[in-house]
């Protein structure tokens, strides 16, 4: 099955945990793109669309929540694009907090791999 | 030539002559453009660092915080770091992270604190201050993130001692790499990011090829 | 002449995750060439007989190492028109945006930090005299300022050699220099003078705030060399120097997701720009 080139901007301030979602992502047949913190997350899509972003909360300069709430204000096309979010807090206040910055999702980290690709098919309307 | 150049010096804005009280005073009662000038000059003043640890817990506006605390950032002292520490614990993501921020720009100052928050009860602390750790010389951070990884329960503080490691490790940090693995050896993430922090601390020990 | 193998895939990954994450470039195989020849270079200079007693180094920033390392990539040559995509977007962009939005009494202002020895400021004035239709129609005040006092008085001489000419059309060069030997031109007087040269430290308020507040601040390849007590200092006086909706330039190396939070990315067709936000012009929710 062909499936068509999706693109997923990683956004997460730890390099080991881009490289394990890159290499999860581009094996499944997605294209990847990364960036470090909320501020280069939305100069990356300034010139480059997403079909899905996934984005962890503890960043510097800017975290997560932040950068959607920023992101979602901008309006289409970049403001709209879906966002997995996630975290290391487990709390019903975070899932909340997280939808009302402007998530589609909520992850728990450490995000397992077929919990990933499952989401991430669902948001990019691929079948996994 | 519609290029001009004005002669001698531009006069300087009209808030230059403020009075330490006023100044002090607008840190708390001004509004969002009085607070962010106080909080960049406030540090220089008597009582300034009392001052500006007093107003940061209430202040609601990212700029203005932001200027205050890279004011304590710059003074560095103790009281600085005591003043910003609290902030680790707050729900708020862009309170936190803004306080790391501060607290990575002071390494030799929070350095004392260190091994404390990196047993704090808090893991969400805990993380934060692996990454803090990275502003350590290698020999201290390896020896502070390998006891991390000796004992801590949390996967997520271990990721985030892993991933400074990555970095920063000594060959020190080898064996306690290893136990983490066998620790969570059912955790593919952990076992991945362990994986390549071996391979990153053996490319930074000397005695492996040049 | 002492060979040094090229870096092994785990230390190209490990060097780029740290410049990475210190300064937002991002290099990919493409680059590795240029990666591992500056690596190849700086082990040679400090003497280095390992990668890692380099990296070391690196990390430690032993000292003054990362900027060495790093100016390999930021283009630090000064000539005329260097990064001439930014003085396109300050033509065609910038400055019509500020005259939109702005207060139109008084000038327009620009501010070069820093200024080096003026090929940068006098640049901008060339390009805007050559380049902007609307040139003629506003007051325009362009400041050179630098922290190195020797710096501000060449550039206040305003005498250049041909390798900082090279880039000027032979039209240009007759119209704005005077040949003062075979390998000097000057700035003719006229434009010499109408550019204010100060000195400034960016890390110093009481320094920058006289200088008062710009429409457009160029500020290349400083900020990516400073430690991260100093970033945020000379960020936030830079957000002061500037009115609300100013623009201010970066090296094309450099972003302000590695800097500060103040500014908004502004992108246009030929550059990534920052601004001061508006707030004035701002809906609710801001």
């Amino acid at each position: 099955m062909v499936a068509e080139n999706k693109t997923i901007l990683v956004v997460d301030d730890a390099g080991l945990v881009r490289l394990y979602y890159r290499s999860i992502l581009e094996k499944a047949g997605y294209r990847v793109d990364e960036a470090l913190n909320g501020l280069e997350a939305l100069e990356r899509l300034a010139t480059q669309p997403a079909d899905l972003l996934i984005v962890d909360v503890n960043m510097p300069q800017m975290d997560g929540f932040t950068f959607l709430r920023t992101l979602r204000r901008q309006g289409p096309p970049s403001g709209g694009i879906p966002a997995l979010v996630t975290s290391t807090e487990a709390q019903q206040q975070d899932f909340a907090a997280a939808r009302k910055a402007g998530a589609n999702y909520y992850l728990v980290k450490p995000v397992d791999e077929s919990t990933l690709l499952e989401h991430v098919a669902l948001l990019t309307g691929r079948k996994p | 030539m519609p290029l001009i150049r004005k002669s001698g010096k531009d006069t300087p804005p009209k808030t230059e002559s403020a009075q330490p009280s006023d100044i002090l005073r607008a840190l708390v009662n001004g509004d969002a453009d009085a607070r962010w000038s106080a909080a960049r000059s406030a540090g220089d003043l008597p009582g300034g660092v009392e001052a500006l640890a007093n107003a940061l817990p209430a202040e609601r506006d990212a700029r203005v915080r932001e200027a205050m605390l890279t004011s304590l950032a710059r003074i560095a002292s103790p009281q600085c770091v005591n003043a910003i520490v609290p902030l680790l614990r707050l729900d708020d993501a862009s309170v936190r992270t803004a306080a790391l921020d501060a607290l990575r720009a002071m390494p030799d100052a929070v350095r004392a604190q260190l091994p404390a928050l990196l047993r704090d009860g808090d893991s969400d602390v805990r993380i934060l201050s692996c990454e803090i750790a990275r502003t350590l010389p290698r020999a201290d951070a390896t020896a502070l993130l390998g006891d991390v990884l000796a004992s801590e329960p949390e996967a997520n503080v271990c990721a985030a001692a892993i991933e400074v490691l990555a970095e920063v490790g000594g060959p020190e940090a080898l064996p306690a790499l290893d136990r983490c693995a066998a620790r969570f050896a059912d955790s593919a993430f952990l076992k991945f990011a362990i994986d390549i922090a071996r391979g990153r601390i053996q490319a930074q020990s000397t005695e492996s090829h040049g | 002449m002492a060979e040094f193998a090229a870096l092994t895939e785990v230390e190209f990954r490990l060097l780029c995750e740290f410049l990475y994450r210190r300064t937002g470039m991002i290099f990919t195989e493409g680059k590795r060439y240029y990666v591992e020849r500056r690596v190849v270079e700086r082990m040679t200079a400090t003497g280095s007989s390992s990668f890692a007693q380099y990296f070391a180094r690196l990390r430690a920033d032993e000292p003054g190492e990362f900027e060495q390392f790093v100016n390999a990539f930021t283009v630090n040559e000064t000539y005329f028109y260097r990064e001439d995509h930014q003085l396109r977007c300050l033509t065609k962009d910038m400055l019509p945006q500020r005259i939109r939005e702005r207060d139109p009494s008084g000038p327009l202002r620009i501010w070069s930090v820093p200024c080096s020895t003026g090929e940068e400021p006098y640049s901008i004035a060339l390009w805007l005299l050559e380049n902007w239709p609307l040139v003629d129609n506003y007051e325009i005040e362009i400041v050179g300022s630098d922290i190195d006092t020797g710096a501000l008085e060449a550039a206040r001489a305003g005498e250049f050699g041909k390798r900082a000419l090279m880039r000027l059309a032979p039209d240009v060069v007759d119209r704005y220099f005077v040949q003062v030997d075979d390998q000097h031109w000057q700035i003719i007087d006229d434009l010499r003078e109408s550019i204010r040269f100060g000195a400034v430290n960016l890390v110093e308020q009481r320094e920058t705030r006289p200088y008062g507040r710009f429409d457009v601040i160029f500020c290349r390849n400083v900020l990516i060399y400073f430690d991260d007590a100093s970033r945020r200092i000379a960020a936030e006086n830079l957000y002061e120097n500037l009115l609300p909706g100013g623009f201010i330039c970066l090296g094309h190396a450099e972003s302000m997701s590695r800097i500060s939070p103040l500014f908004e990315v502004a992108r246009y067709d030929d550059a990534i720009v920052y601004r001061r936000p508006d707030d004035s012009r701002r809906g609710n929710g801001g």
